[in-house]
């Protein structure tokens, strides 16, 4: 089909853009601050080490995710925020309820991702309620949702703290896991000493979900409609409210999973190790990958590489790795404007096709419609 | 290219009207004029000098102005301030600004004064307000698109009134409608579009208005006439005092409707805009509950249904603003075929979507209802207006509807849809279909239904026959001036004086 | 949607600035690092990498006491240094990454500096048992090749906390700390009781920025700013803190109230704040964490390195208290006797 070769090009069009405005921009900034161009970049470029491989993979597993959470929202138009407290809640809570060991082994690990999910998908929920009963913007009440999470699940540590580690250690978490549940992870890189989390699986079935759920079902197409247009979802007999409070809760329940690579294959505990900021990435990656979700995996990869590349920056260009965060920020912002554009030079050249294939003479006969 | 050689000129001095069918390279055609879009061939001259125009302001430069189909004003503004946005270099934004608001007033007539705020102002004095915005920025030459299209019929003539006053003052006017009654009397000449190019240009003294269509369309067409009544006595959608009180205080919207529409039968609603229609429209799809009154659907009571289970029920709707509640615009016709009745097949198998039978019907409905399109992949906001009013159609009409709700049809839509439209609506009603319909075209109301009443401020009046009443007669009860209204509660003026309704405008 | 997609932009980026700003003062690190490898040749094969906590050198204060001592190291010892610093939020394996760089570019002696290197110096140096470690502020990896450097906050802050009482006109004080861990908690707990022992009456306001795992609360001024700014105008006249960077924005508040004093933590903050606020810190409590990597570096240079835990206290001079400014020069009697009272165990100091 000819449209979608060109609606494929366009849409390659935007973020190639966007890298390049990036690029060019970094760069900018870089000569300004007097550091050194040219070895920023093939510092940052450099072919990643067989374990640089296997820590973008698994940054990119949790990014995934956050990103997925995110995205679920903005496709009906909401604007959650509050996956960082989401999943440190549901971080927390799966941390303490798979440390008691109710169940044996794999059972388990399935409990405490169960809990995460309805722990995250309650506490969005909250947001949700609050958006439908009261009219409060989604975007208020999970920022603030976000620091009582924070602070609740800091107050609680202090409750479910694993005391055995005694005194003098400066690391608060929760009990560790039991050993039969942790997730030892996939020597998927050869030559690497580390592993890829094994909820890699999570991840991709994650994305499978969001990809059929809201493509292919009745559910999701009314989620898409109330989001391209609520008036329009309203009038064909979408319940708005109720599809708020469960887009809501749903991407509050992804965004639980978020913690749970790290919980299961990595930290063993929650504590006061446990990556914090996977929440706010995970909206600038979903914009990245425009909510599509390979766009998405291919925006988390990137992300990550950017994240782990940073850290010879400074050993080996002598580079803040704060450039990163530049370099990061200049894409998100580089891609909302560089989609913008394509997305009006397509619409543009859509109406034109439309106009050009009508005056063609081979166009039917207004008197076509007599059944 | 949406236009292909477009050759015509306009006389200093007079109106010259432009018609076409939607999607006939009008929209185009006016963006290229006033400096929205450029041309990829050929000039523009006036006064005989050719002109580029990168953008608007090029075109206001060169004495261009335009005067839009929706009013871009700020109700919370004042005339005066509303003017002078965005040309504040002109006369400043002071007194000098009034003197200069009051001195194009009454040269023209337009009436305005420049205190007023607009949200007081009717629809009228707020074109007015358009015009007179464009004429401060030193225009020339006025472009009005579809001026007339939010008039009732005495604001009409008043509009007329002013567009000859300005010509006598030696402007140009290039006037856009789709109203070839309204056309025929007020243009100077009239060149007419069809697909992109000029088809002719003829005088309005020596065509009538259903030559001029035929030379649009390119062939001849039908006109609304009301055929053999094929009303029954089964009572489909009945409304028994119906009570809709405003969200905020206790004004009642819509005040103890009740009418009953049989099988067959369609029950036209005439109105000026604001006066419960559209709240009317919302509380019988279920989108808002009543404060009091029933509606009923072949008997059963519907009143606390959602809109999901009165669709279901076989109800279709034609919504008023087919942007805002009929599609999906930036999704792709198939999709939208799907809109408004995800739970019903061909749409989905379970609680999947089931694209293929989507994208099958949609195929067909594109044909059946010559729905002009490339393919049912593009998007529906790349769609004319008439095209997608016929896609909208197509689909509400292929769930075998019990009660068509439509809410002005045919606007915005060009007369080859139109007629497409009509004969659609007629062919439904011979199959015993219920139609209720809401119209501001008033000849499409007194051609195409068995009844007519007429709303004004959520009262209903007493029916008025379609095969003995005048549009004039319609106009008067609409405004309240008529003795033919139940519902007309005395107020001296027209209609377009009086306040909009801000809950039906939301 | 467009809607939505351009607050996220705006949200996205400013949490991302965010980020950057939390730990912004390290942009300056490299040049010292750069002209270390040249020196470094001296130094025979001790190559000393240097893993800073989120603020990094520039922070005024406990990452800069770090730096003091490295500095020290470089040019009394003449060994190569490299550093590399945290970045705020960053992964786990970030900073596994960045010991495993430091040793893969040739740097085989280890600081990692602050508790939250713990983890990863733990499995690092599982990996790498030639490559020797000092870990500051922590005992939470132990191995042959690591050693902990640790420090008695809490006998600092105790003094700290008498010379408050004794200073204080309103017998109100503050403590600002960074992050609540229980490293930060030692710093109050010793404050506290410091305060109460010598003024039972004594209100101490307390004020954590972040709670875990939120650690922007050591490398953000407003942070500090606006706690600090909340106790002195509840009537708190001297404000401790414990905070790293976040305590720039401490003095700038006590700075604006006429009559308040600031008390500086880790480095002697009369002289390594900015110029400005110098002159409203009344004392720090000094945790001399640049004789803790100095020695680890001349240890290592003399192959007398040892490792488990090497304590700095009141005792061996790992803890005291700055008299730059001479501003407590008339409590020196009373504070050598709770000093001598402390390393004699007759006073307790609580740790949390």
């Amino acid at each position: 089909m000819k449209l979608d070769a060109r609606r494929i090009g366009l849409s390659l069009l935007a973020p190639v853009l966007a890298l390049v405005v990036a690029f060019v921009i970094t760069s900018l900034i870089l000569l300004l601050a007097g550091d050194p161009v040219a070895e920023v970049w093939s510092t940052l470029l450099r072919e990643p080490r067989p374990r640089t491989v296997v820590n973008i993979l698994n940054g990119a597993v949790v990014y995934y995710l956050s990103a997925i959470a995110v995205a679920i929202g903005f496709r009906m138009n909401l604007f959650n925020i509050g996956v960082e407290g989401q999943y440190r809640i549901a971080a927390f809570c799966a941390a303490v309820v798979a440390a008691q060991g109710y169940l044996p082994g794999f059972l388990n690990i399935l409990l405490g991702l169960a809990t995460a999910m309805v722990a995250g998908g309650l506490w969005a929920g909250i947001a949700g309620y609050l958006k439908v009963k009261r009219g409060v913007s989604e975007v208020i009440s999970t920022i603030m949702l976000n620091a009582i999470a924070t602070s609740l699940v800091a107050w609680l540590l202090t409750k479910a703290r694993d005391t055995s580690a005694g005194s003098g250690s400066n690391v608060t978490n929760t009990k560790a896991i039991p050993q039969s549940s942790q997730l030892d992870g996939f020597a998927l890189v050869p030559g690497a000493s580390n592993k890829v989390y094994t909820l890699l699986v999570l991840a991709v079935l994650v994305g499978v979900l969001y990809w059929f759920v809201l493509g292919k079902t009745r559910f999701g197409f009314d989620l898409r409609a109330a989001g391209q247009s609520e008036t329009a979802a309203v009038a064909s007999g979408v319940k708005v409210p109720r599809m708020v409070l469960t887009t809501m809760i749903l991407s509050g329940a992804v965004a639980g999973l978020v913690g749970m690579p790290l919980l299961f294959g990595q930290d063993h505990n929650y504590g006061t190790t446990f990556q914090p900021g996977l929440g706010f990435a995970g909206i600038g990656i979903a914009l990245l990958g425009r909510n599509n979700p390979i766009g998405i995996g291919i925006g988390a990869l990137l992300w990550s590489y950017l994240d782990q590349q940073s850290n010879s920056l400074q050993i080996t260009a002598g580079v803040a790795p704060e450039l990163v965060f530049i370099i990061q920020g200049v894409i998100v912002l580089a891609v909302v404007i560089a989609y913008e554009l394509v997305r009006r030079l397509s619409v543009r050249l859509e109406q034109s096709k439309v106009a050009r294939e009508l005056a063609s003479p081979s166009a039917p006969t207004p008197e076509g419609a007599t059944a | 290219m949406a236009n292909k050689d477009i050759t015509f000129s306009v006389a200093k001095g007079t109106i010259h009207a432009l018609v076409g069918e939607n999607g006939a390279g009008k929209s185009t055609l006016m963006k290229i004029l006033y400096g929205v879009q450029r041309a990829d061939e050929g000039t523009i001259a006036i006064d005989g000098v050719v002109k580029t125009f990168k953008s608007p302001s090029d075109a206001i430069a060169a004495g261009v102005g335009m005067v839009f189909q929706h009013f871009m004003l700020a109700d919370n503004l004042t005339v005066l301030e509303n003017v002078v946005l965005g040309a504040e270099k002109r006369h400043g934004i002071g007194d000098g600004a009034r003197e200069r608001i009051r001195a194009i007033s009454t040269e023209y007539g337009l009436g305005i004064d420049p205190d007023e705020l607009v949200a007081d102002l009717g629809v009228g004095a707020r074109q007015r307000v358009e015009i007179l915005k464009v004429l401060y920025r030193g225009a020339q030459v006025l472009i009005l698109d579809e001026p007339t299209a939010v008039l009732v019929p005495q604001e009409v003539d008043e509009l007329f009134d002013n567009l000859k006053a300005l010509t006598r003052e030696g402007l140009t006017i290039l006037f856009i409608s789709h109203k070839l009654d309204e056309v025929l009397s007020v243009a100077d000449d009239i060149t007419v579009i069809r697909r992109g190019t000029t088809v002719a240009t003829v005088d309005p003294a020596t065509v009538n208005s259903r030559q001029l269509a035929e030379l649009m369309v390119g062939s001849e067409l039908p006109t609304p006439q009301t055929e053999e009544s094929t009303v029954t006595d089964r009572a489909v959608l009945a409304v028994e005092h119906l009570v809709l009180s405003a969200r905020t205080g206790t004004r009642r919207v819509l005040d103890d409707l009740s009418f009953t529409i049989h099988a067959g039968e369609v029950l036209g609603i005439a109105g000026v805009e604001g006066n419960g229609q559209a709240e009317l429209v919302e509380v019988i799809m279920g989108m808002r509950e009543p404060s009091a009154g029933k509606v009923f659907l072949q008997g059963t009571d519907i009143s606390d249904w959602d809109v999901r289970e009165i669709r279901e029920a076989q109800v279709g709707y034609i919504p008023e603003d087919r942007h805002r509640h009929g599609l999906l615009l930036e999704a792709p016709l198939w999709e939208n075929r799907i809109l408004g009745h995800q739970t019903q097949r061909p749409n989905v198998k379970g609680p999947l979507i089931d694209a293929a039978g989507a994208k099958t019907d949609t195929t067909r409905i594109v044909e059946d209802y010559d729905v002009r399109t490339p393919s049912i992949f593009v998007t529906a906001g790349s769609l004319s207006g008439g095209n997608q009013q016929k896609l909208i159609i197509g689909r509400e009409m292929a769930h075998d509807p019990k009660v068509l709700v439509a809410s002005h049809p045919t606007r915005g839509v060009d007369v080859g849809a139109q007629a497409s439209i009509w004969s659609h609506l007629k062919r439904a009603r011979r199959e015993g279909l219920a139609v209720l319909l809401i119209s501001a075209d008033l000849e499409e109301l007194i051609g195409l239904s068995d009844t007519i009443r007429v709303i004004l401020r959520g009262r209903l009046s007493d029916p008025f026959d379609p095969d003995t009443v005048t549009a004039e007669q319609l106009g008067a009860a609409m405004t309240g001036a008529g003795a033919g209204a139940a519902g007309a509660v005395g107020t001296a003026g027209t209609a377009g004086d009086a306040a909009p309704d801000p809950e039906a405008t939301r | 949607m467009n809607r939505s997609l351009k607050v996220a932009a705006a949200v996205s980026v400013a949490s991302i600035a965010l980020a950057a700003c939390g730990s912004n003062s390290s942009g300056d690190t490299p040049s010292a690092g750069a002209g270390g490898s040249a020196a470094g040749s001296a130094g025979g094969n001790v190559k000393v990498g240097m893993a800073y906590d989120v603020g990094g050198r520039g922070d005024q204060s406990f990452n800069d006491s770090a730096a003091a001592g490295l500095d020290k190291a470089k040019s009394e010892l003449g060994v190569a240094v490299k550093e590399s610093t945290a970045s705020a939020g960053e992964a786990e394996s970030a900073r596994e990454e960045r010991l495993q760089q430091l040793i893969e570019a040739g740097y085989n002696n280890i600081v990692a500096v602050g508790f939250a290197y713990a983890p990863s110096v733990a499995k690092v140096a599982k990996d790498n048992p030639e490559v020797k470690f000092a870990l500051i502020d922590s005992t939470d990896a132990k191995g042959a090749n690591i050693q902990n450097v640790v420090f008695s906050e809490q006998e600092g802050s105790y003094l700290a906390g008498v010379v408050a009482a004794k200073k204080s006109k309103t017998h109100h004080i503050g403590f600002v700390g960074g992050v609540q861990t229980d490293l930060i908690k030692k710093f109050e707990a010793g404050y506290t009781a410091g305060a109460k022992a010598t003024d039972p009456s004594i209100k101490v306001d307390v004020k954590y920025l972040t709670q875990p795992p939120d650690f922007s609360g050591f490398g953000d001024p407003a942070k500090g700013k606006t706690a600090a700014e909340g106790m002195l105008s509840s009537g708190a006249d001297i404000v401790y803190h414990a905070s790293g960077g976040s305590g720039a924005g401490v003095f700038t508040a006590v700075k604006a109230k006429p009559g308040a004093w600031a008390i500086g933590v880790d480095s002697d903050q009369a002289k390594t704040a900015a110029a400005n606020v110098r002159d409203i810190i009344l004392t720090s409590v000094v945790k001399r964490v640049d004789v803790g990597v100095f020695e680890f570096i001349k240890q290592d240079k003399e192959g007398t390195f040892k490792s488990g835990e090497a304590v700095y206290d009141l005792k061996s001079n790992g803890v005291e208290l700055a008299t730059t400014g001479n501003h407590i020069g008339d409590l020196k009697a009373e504070l050598d006797k709770v000093k001598a009272d402390i390393i004699a165990g007759t006073i307790v100091v609580p740790s949390k």
